[in-house]
């Protein structure tokens, strides 16, 4: 097993340096070296961005440029043209009727090539872009869900820093409504004991004015029993010598 | 080396092998498959190009038929690249074979057929009967329709075979005519050739057209069946 991390420990090293393009950018293949390590299947190597390069259609460049230095620009085509001219004349290719029907053919194709490639080549972008932009748009929005998640969770945290004027303010309302209620007890203790001794004051007060008002009957009742007949008749006749000499003093000031 | 005009149906030969199966297994070699989310353009046209012919087809049948899309969509990319690779000059064409329609054509239909009376033997039945058909006509409209029905692969098979062959004879045909007559004839040498170039482009369209029927069709009695 450790021999195992030890190779995959090389092989970055050893399998990707060898898979840095040696041609130029743009190069047909990619060369890769065989069972030079241990299979990865990821990272996935980048595919090249653009096909490789082919001069009228079907010829790849590398055969051009494999004769310029010989023969120069017209090289390959010299060579392409003897080729037909003695395969037709030799007649190691016969013109028959599949030559027509297949010149038709492949102009018909190439026609179509020409006319709908470029449209074609822009659905396929388009189809690869959309593909990108949605992967994208799934990133983005996973970062900015991320970052609102973030925002949020420091809004929490300086709440948390707030959370001591809530207890004061509850802390004070329950020691307000102690103190209410207490008041109110004892505001209803005093009344209490107050209508207690209202009561009793009542009582004094009552019991004083009966003995008063009995008293007071009594002595008038003894009072007017001792008042005797004589005594009556000397006080009217006193009266009526006062309000004699009364009348006398009234008829005198008059 | 003179060329007959049924040289292009016979089996190609290696030193006394026949070829039929590299023949038949080397056309889809063109029709990479990759697991990459970005592909390049050509496999990009080519999944979009499947996945639409996918929906396109199989929309129509219940989900108990979807599991039918692997199988139908290989049927008509096989078929779609025979036909069209068949269009080259000096190709092969496997789908001209009556032996080859007929054994793509009589399991796939016999197929549908035991599907629909093992799961429901009473609604295939009735399929042999149209609704609202008068009373009189029931008896031999059982039989017409059973004809009908028996028919259908035989129907499948020739079909493809008869219309592959008589593009392919036409063109061969037509493209004689031309060589034919160009040197003493040149005007109508040049008439034929657009006929030529005409019937080219159909059996370009015959080619697509052919291979879509085939698997349509298909969908079409598994729809009636599953």
């Amino acid at each position: 097993m450790l021999s195992r991390l030890a190779v995959r420990a090389l092989a970055p090293a050893g399998g990707l340096k060898s898979l840095a393009p040696a041609l130029p950018v743009g190069a047909v293949q990619i060369f890769r070296p065989l069972h030079t390590s241990q299979q990865h299947l990821a990272p996935v190597p980048p595919l090249p961005e653009t096909g490789g390069k082919v001069r009228h259609g079907i010829f790849p460049e590398e055969i051009f440029q494999f004769l310029y230095p010989k023969t120069g620009v017209t090289g390959p085509y010299m060579l392409g043209t003897g080729l037909l001219l003695y395969m037709l004349s030799k007649e190691l290719y016969v013109v028959n009727h599949e030559t027509i029907a297949g010149g038709v053919m492949v102009g018909i194709i190439i026609y179509i090539i020409k006319k709908y490639g470029p449209d074609v080549a822009a659905i396929a972008d388009k189809l690869n872009e959309d593909a990108i932009a949605q992967a994208t748009a799934v990133k983005n929005d996973m970062i900015a869900e991320h970052t609102t998640a973030i925002e949020e969770e420091k809004k929490e945290q300086w709440r948390v820093e707030g959370r001591h004027y809530l207890f004061d303010t509850k802390r004070n309302n329950v020691a307000i409504m102690l103190e209410t209620n207490y008041r109110e007890r004892l505001f209803t203790v005093y009344t209490e004991v107050k209508k207690r001794l209202d009561y009793h004051v009542a009582i004094q007060h009552l019991r004083r004015n009966m003995e008063q008002n009995h008293m007071i009957n009594w002595v008038e009742q003894n009072v007017r029993q001792s008042i005797t007949a004589q005594q009556e008749k000397e006080s009217i006749a006193k009266c009526i010598l006062d309000l004699k000499a009364l009348s006398k003093s009234a008829q005198a000031t008059v | 080396m003179t060329l007959s005009f049924f040289d292009q149906f016979a089996i190609p030969n290696l030193l006394g092998i026949p070829l039929i199966i590299p023949a038949l297994f080397f056309s889809p070699t063109i029709w990479f498959s990759t697991n990459r989310l970005i592909q390049n353009r050509y496999s990009t046209i080519q999944s979009s190009l499947i996945i639409n012919a996918t929906k396109q087809m199989m929309l129509p049948i219940s989900i108990a038929g979807h599991k039918w899309a692997s199988t139908f969509m290989a049927l008509l990319l096989m078929l779609t690249l025979l036909n069209t690779l068949g269009l080259l000059p000096y190709t092969f064409t496997p789908t001209t074979q009556l032996s080859m329609n007929m054994a793509l054509a009589i399991p796939t239909w016999l197929m549908t057929v035991l599907i629909g009376l093992r799961n429901q033997p009473t609604a295939s039945l009735g399929h042999l009967l149209p609704e609202g058909t008068p009373t009189l006509l029931i008896p031999m409209l059982v039989m017409i329709e059973t004809a009908s029905l028996l028919i259908r692969p035989i129907a499948l098979g020739v079909r493809l075979t008869a219309n592959l062959t008589a593009g392919h004879l036409l063109i061969q045909l037509t493209s004689t005519a031309v060589l034919a007559l160009m040197n003493s004839m040149t005007l109508t040498a040049s008439i034929t050739l657009i006929l030529l170039i005409l019937l080219t482009c159909l059996e370009m369209a015959v080619a697509l057209i052919q291979a879509y029927v085939f698997v349509l069709l298909l969908t079409l009695y598994l729809q009636e069946n599953i």
